[in-house]
């Protein structure tokens, strides 16, 4: 699976959730990764963490995953300031 | 965050939490489950091509057009990196193509595709029997989204050996027929077909699986009515 462009995609997501909440940034990140989702969780973290340098109102946010049961990947939580 | 020294401790406390709950999976399949049913309205069915650079996908397209181009209406999308290349060999050919450039993404997406019906539409009557959509060559990536197709074919040519399948599990599995290509190689490499079929079977026992070469005409009669069965014909 495209762990990079998957963390693109929720990069994506979180500006359009700190624009739409008019915050100033995210600082915690929570996402639940299905075992069966195909997904690498060591390479979504990398690529979130490698990603997320490129957005002022993302930089400092924390990535929280949780393993699930299941094959989708959710985004369940952001917390913002 | 703490502003003293950057953990992120607290952060329930002091930030506001917003619950979401959103797949980030499902804006591919959702946009590819419409695709289908465009595709559906076109009359077509629509065949996603995965294989290798290099496998033969491009030539075998160039000859399927040969063999049945007058019956069938064909419409073919092509998915590279860059370079309108095979889209120009299929236009030779007399057949609607549209080529995407991905500028970068090694598969095809949903959304992608969905342009690129669009445009098929623009230039041609709009009216198919099939799509072919001809994958970005790649083993990989392409195996993990779901364009739209109402089957989907791998191709595996001979110089690239027989020990694929059981390397590439994934891909091997979510397809419904491969094809092992450039079979007029077979004396010059170490091809097992015995080990290529039952490997492939062995993670796919559903798979079609066929022989050609393109070039040499040999198995493309069994590939039209592999085409056929794949039509509701036959």
């Amino acid at each position: 699976m495209h762990e990079l462009s998957l963390a693109q995609g929720l990069i994506d997501q979180l500006t359009d959730l700190v624009r739409y909440h008019k915050a100033t940034r995210v600082v915690t990140v929570r996402v639940d990764i299905g075992t069966m989702a195909g997904i690498v969780t060591d390479s979504f973290a990398f690529g979130f963490d490698a990603v997320k340098t490129t957005t002022d109102c993302i930089r400092e946010a924390n990535l929280e995953i949780k393993e699930v049961a299941g094959d989708d990947l959710v985004l369940a939580q952001v917390v913002m300031e | 965050m703490c502003d003293a020294c950057g953990c992120h401790i607290n952060d329930d406390a002091t930030g506001k939490i917003v619950e979401i709950h959103q797949s980030l999976l499902a804006a591919n399949i959702e946009q590819a489950e419409k695709n289908r049913k465009h595709i559906e309205a076109m009359g077509a069915v629509a065949i996603n091509m995965i294989s290798s650079p290099g496998s033969g996908k491009t030539t075998l397209l160039e000859h399927t057009i040969e063999h049945i181009g007058d019956k069938i209406r064909i419409g073919v999308i092509e998915g590279d990196i860059e370079t309108e290349r095979d889209a120009d060999r299929i236009r030779a050919k007399g057949v609607p193509v549209v080529q995407l450039t991905t500028g970068g993404a090694c598969h095809l997406d949903a959304p992608l595709v969905h342009k690129g019906l669009h445009q098929l539409e623009n230039l041609s009557d709009g009216k198919f029997d099939i799509i072919f959509i001809e994958n970005v060559g790649n083993l990989v990536c392409p195996a993990s989204f779901d364009l739209g197709e109402h089957n989907r074919i791998l191709l595996l040519s001979v110089p690239e050996g027989s020990d694929k399948p059981a390397k590439y599990p994934t891909t091997f599995n979510g397809a419904q027929a491969l094809i092992i290509s450039k079979t007029d190689l077979l004396p010059y490499f170490d091809f097992s077909l015995e080990e290529a079929t039952r490997e492939a079977l062995r993670l796919n026992p559903e798979l079609t699986i066929l022989q050609l070469s393109a070039t040499k005409g040999t198995g493309m009669e069994d590939w039209i009515v592999y085409l056929d069965s794949v039509l509701g014909g036959g």
